[in-house]
């Protein structure tokens, strides 16, 4: 999956489930659309149906730290990556 | 010192409306909100009563996705309530978010509708699913979820208490908000119950023989409160809830008192969890005119838990008998909708309140002839137009537990 697709399926998830109001690519979501540790949470379960694996108890509390958009593709990236080494 | 404490808003969904001039309507045309049970294509074809009191209009909540990630039904019923009394109170957003603001507020055990989904997640032996359990499930669906709702969306900072005691969450609710206030732990507190459309809580009682099923084609002839004819209680959802003050800062700014709260007891039979006991019910009556200090023949209105149980009628009204008399009307207002459970002391409370406001007592439906063991007390049985100055509202819950709420009109205070 490339960057795009998967920047389109999360800005899919933000918008239509959480709700967000066209979330830029760096704006800080918790800042400007009250993103959360529930959404976090919430975003993680998505994730694994996305990438088809389980995410780790280490990786999860990771992305308790996700400030923007950006930072959620660059998240999945590393997950994908870690399992193909 | 005690300080005294007045009720200055409150806010009720209910199977017979929602709003106060939904409710007196339904009130003044004798409508019953007892519906057909829905299928939940889960337990509706093993139950053998087919009724329910049922809010079955559109509601317009208009909760952000913020809030309404953490809310099951219940939530959103708790949630409207409490908006419709803080936005009607004038109370300034400093004093909701000052920590003198507490809620007291329940539900008998959260979101039935979530709590099924988490269990049918566990039946269904699939590793995807079962992770897709999460926290919101679990804030969704925890015991206090009502109240912890309120709070998150009014910023309230104050205390909180989730009187979980079956059907009588909210009487104990408003009850011990009485107290905070009352002895000044608190200087306001939001107080009722809610619960949601529920099948689960209809099967329970069904095999605890405890359910109408002899109306299930004819919804509206049932609960029948102390009738000859009556064959159980009627499960029915709805919430509500009050805004206890204490009266001078009430007062000082101008709030328009509804009744002032001037006894509350709660106590319990210390035996069997089922049963209605005498020397219980009776204790807690006259335990509640001792807090208020007042006698028996004050009180003008008696709001009757009355479930319409064989038993459970007979009890309450002996007790009645032994500390009023017949001296005051007494309705069983569960006629109307159904036993709405953890939301049933509250919403007839506001019931009471609408009543005293307007100057008329609802008589109690169905109820064509009295059961014998019943016709000692003073039944409402036509729409009365009479002034309640003082009002008693009881209810009592499995688990041996037993509340009585006292208030007087608040038209005197203002």
């Amino acid at each position: 999956m490339t960057r795009d697709e998967l920047q389109e399926k999360i800005l899919t998830i933000l918008e239509k489930d959480f709700e967000f109001d066209h979330p830029g690519l760096d704006e800080n979501l918790r800042d400007e659309h009250g993103f959360d540790s529930i959404d976090a949470i919430e975003l993680l379960a998505k994730i694994e149906k996305i990438i088809g694996f389980s995410i780790a108890r280490e990786e999860k509390e990771k992305a308790m730290s996700i400030g923007t958009l950006n930072d959620i593709l660059d998240y999945i990236e590393a997950l994908i990556s870690a399992r193909k080494s | 010192m005690a300080r005294r404490v007045v009720i200055t808003g409150c806010s009720a969904i209910t199977p017979i409306g929602y709003g106060r001039a939904d409710i007196i309507d339904s009130l003044r045309k004798g409508r019953s909100g007892v519906k057909p049970l829905r299928d939940d294509g889960l337990l509706t074809d093993y139950i053998h009563s087919r009724v329910f009191g049922t809010v079955d209009y559109s509601i317009d909540y208009g909760f952000s996705r913020q809030y309404r990630k953490t809310m099951g039904p219940v939530a959103y019923y708790a949630c409207r309530v409490a908006r419709d009394v803080l936005e009607a109170s004038g109370l300034s957003s400093e004093f909701i978010t000052s920590g003198r603001l507490g809620v007291s507020f329940s539900s008998t055990h959260g979101s039935p509708t979530v709590q099924r989904d988490i269990y049918k997640t566990f039946f269904s032996n699939s590793k995807s699913e079962f992770s897709s359990i999460g926290a919101v499930d679990y804030l969704k669906s925890m015991v206090h979820t009502t109240a912890v709702n309120i709070t998150r969306m009014f910023g309230i900072t104050g205390r909180i208490i989730a009187s979980s005691t079956a059907c009588t969450t909210s009487s104990q609710s408003i009850g011990l908000g009485y107290e905070m206030v009352k002895y000044g732990m608190q200087d306001a507190m939001l107080c009722g119950g809610a619960d949601e459309y529920d099948t689960t809580t209809v099967a329970v009682f069904d095999n605890l023989l405890a359910c109408s099923i002899a109306y299930n084609d004819t919804p509206q002839a049932t609960p029948r409160p102390f009738d000859q004819n009556r064959d159980g209680l009627v499960v029915g959802e709805g919430a509500g809830i009050v805004l206890l003050e204490e009266l001078k800062s009430a007062k000082d700014r101008g709030a328009d008192i509804l009744a002032e709260v001037i006894g509350f007891a709660s106590n319990n039979n210390g035996g069997d969890l089922i049963l209605p006991n005498l020397d219980g019910i009776t204790a807690t009556l006259q335990l509640a005119l001792d807090d208020a200090g007042i006698a028996p023949g004050e009180v003008d209105f008696i709001s009757a838990h009355a479930t319409a149980t064989k038993m459970g009628d007979v009890i309450e009204a002996q007790a009645i008998d032994a500390i009023y008399g017949s001296s005051p009307l007494v309705t069983g207002l569960k006629s109307y909708m159904g036993h709405t459970m953890g939301a049933c002391g509250v919403i007839e409370l506001i019931l009471t309140l609408y009543m005293m406001k307007e100057g008329f007592i609802a008589p109690t439906l169905n109820l064509d002839t009295v059961d014998e063991r019943c016709s000692m007390l003073r039944h409402t049985s036509d729409l009365t137009r009479t002034e309640t100055n003082i009002a008693a509202v009881q209810n009592f819950a499995f688990g041996g537990v037993n509340t009585s709420l006292l208030i007087k009109n608040g038209r005197q205070t203002n």
